[in-house]
């Protein structure tokens, strides 16, 4: 079976429905760029010790960068999930002689690669806004962020499995983006086990780029040890959780269902 | 072609189902089989279960040889399936990006599929609106675009569940001719489960029916028709009713119909086995009647499956 047209045709479906909902996505971005606005100068206005050093304040440009691309990445596999067994098209996509694993990954990276893009000019905007402008050292930033998001597709692969079961999960949505703001704010540099949470070290090493201007090269082998083996874990689990619920699904009839 | 056996399928939970109870039948290649049975009997359940969208709880499927267990993603390239009740296609996508796209599902890049689709939807009448979102079609046309959809895959089999209710009789006519000609024309197989009698008698060469999750009857359109054929009359006999005919007729005959029509008599009879016809010319020889002319009820499927579901039950 060749993966190249499946691919083709997921990503054309993606591009053509974000035009129809793009005002969606696009009033989204605006609202959390008002936000990130509110947070940024609300900071910078208390001051404080905490606020005070001028890093502290690139580091939450970075933090909120990467907790977009965490918010945008854990839950749109359960949203698609949700919406089309709604519809009916689940099942056609669960007939595809591919199997569903690699639809709901085309489908992933059809949708990163949209709205990445608009994350990206986002971060330009926010980096105009604060006048901190950070080091885009793209070699050493890219594989830490696509090794930071696989682990935060693994949530997703676990939430996506809860859709197929449980439908509607979408209230534990509102709960699961502050979650994510935990893990991003996780003492790293103090508790061995901060280290092992989603987006933790990702974000953490993210800002020693970003911030600091370290090349991948000059980081700790250790800490990107710990961002990778913890990835790793988060996504062959969110895979284990998701083949269970399929199973569970299937034996209920689930699939067409909502 | 296909091969179910003993399928069978408890849904679990507080009070079991089962739905689809030990079904065995086999599909020829080429073949058109409707798949009838009244509401709840499991027709879904069964294809859904071949599909693997539902998972058997026990029985084998085969498609070309490929066990569903051991062989599923081959499976699934031999098969394409139109199902009950949803939508099975995306209303935001225009009428050509459907069937694209499910041709792409099925690993069909737009260059190949393009020219089949465009002789699909000319066949369906649908090349005017090929560049309309779905959305904004007829219910007919959305049905007939689900359909294309999954014909677009060119697969050796297809399953439609019920693929013609709500569509008006033209357009129903239209879905048959397609189906006729793609089962003549290219020898796709085509499993179709429908409530819609003159679909089946249309196009299906043979039926398998479902009753309470067990198979009834598996026969030819043909063979099922003569079953009913040959048994059925209707005699016209000259002159009014007459009181020894009602006598004689509801003494040996007790389900004839007798009724009275512009100076003649109209006597109904289903007879149970073939030697009753020289009873009921007796019977009627002796109240003195007169016959005037004597034909066989036209069978319909419709009977004869009302028929069989009737007797299912009373052996269930
Ligand atoms: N997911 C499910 N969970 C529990 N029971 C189910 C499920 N799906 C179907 N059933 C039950 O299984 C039985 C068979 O249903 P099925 O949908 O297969 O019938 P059908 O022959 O397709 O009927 P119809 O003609 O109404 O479409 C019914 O009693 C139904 O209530
Ligand atoms: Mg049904």
């Amino acid at each position: 079976m060749r993966l190249a047209p499946v691919f083709a045709a997921v990503t054309r479906r993606t591009f053509v429905m974000f035009k129809s909902y793009s005002f969606n996505s696009i009033s989204s971005l605006v609202t959390m760029y008002l936000v990130f606005c509110l947070m940024f100068f609300g900071a910078k206005a208390i001051g404080g010790p905490v606020l005070s050093s001028a890093q502290t304040l690139e580091a939450m440009v970075v933090g909120y960068f990467v907790w977009l691309l965490a918010v945008y990445s854990y839950s749109d596999l359960s949203w698609d999930i949700t919406n089309e067994a709604q519809v009916g098209t689940l099942e056609q996509l669960y007939l595809s002689p591919v199997g569903y694993k690699w639809i709901s990954c085309f489908v992933l990276v059809s949708n990163a690669i949209l709205v990445y893009s608009l994350n990206i000019v986002f971060l330009l905007l926010m980096m105009v806004t604060t006048g901190k402008f950070l080091r885009l050292d793209l070699i050493s930033l890219v594989p830490i962020l696509v090794i930071t998001v696989a682990g935060v597709y693994g949530i997703g692969y676990m939430l996506g499995g809860l859709a197929l079961v449980y439908k509607r999960i979408q209230a534990f949505f509102q709960v699961m983006q502050f979650v994510l703001v935990a893990f991003l704010l996780a003492p790293v540099d103090r508790y061995v086990w901060a280290k092992l949470l989603p987006l933790a070290m990702g974000n953490h090493l993210a800002a020693e780029v970003m911030v600091r201007g370290k090349h991948l090269w000059q980081l700790p082998p250790a800490d990107l040890l710990y961002l990778t083996a913890s990835s790793a874990f988060y996504l062959a689990l969110g895979l284990a959780v998701f083949t269970r619920c399929e199973k569970a699904a299937k034996k209920v009839g689930l699939l067409g269902q909502y | 072609m296909l091969e179910v056996s003993g399928l069978t399928k408890v849904f679990p939970g507080r009070k079991p189902v089962t739905a689809v109870n030990g079904i065995t039948f086999k599909v020829d290649a080429g073949e058109v089989v409707g798949l009838l049975g009244p509401n709840g009997a499991g027709k879904t359940t069964t294809i859904k279960c071949i599909l693997g969208l539902v998972r058997p709880t026990a029985g084998q499927v085969s498609i070309n040889g490929f066990d569903q267990r051991t062989h599923y993603r081959q499976l699934l390239r031999q098969v394409a399936a139109v199902l009950e009740g949803s939508r099975n296609i995306y209303w935001r996508l225009t009428v050509m990006e459907n069937v694209l796209l499910f041709a792409g599902l099925h690993g069909i890049s737009r260059r190949e599929a393009r020219p089949y689709a465009e002789h699909l939807l000319e066949s369906f009448h649908l090349m005017e609106r090929k560049d309309a979102e779905v959305r904004s079609l007829s219910s007919g046309m959305k049905q007939k675009t689900a359909v294309a959809c999954a014909l677009a895959k060119r697969t050796p089999l297809v399953f439609l569940d019920e693929p013609t209710v709500g569509l008006d009789v033209e357009t129903s006519y239209d879905l048959r001719r397609v189906l006729r000609d793609l089962a003549a024309g290219e020898g796709r197989t085509f499993v179709i489960s429908s409530h819609d009698m003159h679909v089946i008698q249309d196009v299906c060469g043979r039926v398998v029916i479902i009753s309470g999750g067990r198979i009834i009857a598996n026969n030819t359109v043909e063979d099922l028709l003569s079953l009913f054929r040959t048994r059925s009359y209707n005699f016209t006999l000259a002159g009014t009713l007459d009181g020894t005919l009602t006598e004689g007729l509801a003494r040996a005959f007790p389900q004839a119909t007798v009724a009275a029509r512009g100076g003649q008599t109209l006597v109904t009879a289903r007879l149970s086995h073939g030697g009753q016809l020289y009873e009921l010319i007796d019977v009627l020889r002796l109240s003195g009647a007169v016959i005037e002319s004597v034909s066989q009820v036209e069978p319909d499927l419709e009977r004869a499956y009302l028929e069989l579901v009737r007797q299912g039950r009373e052996t269930a």
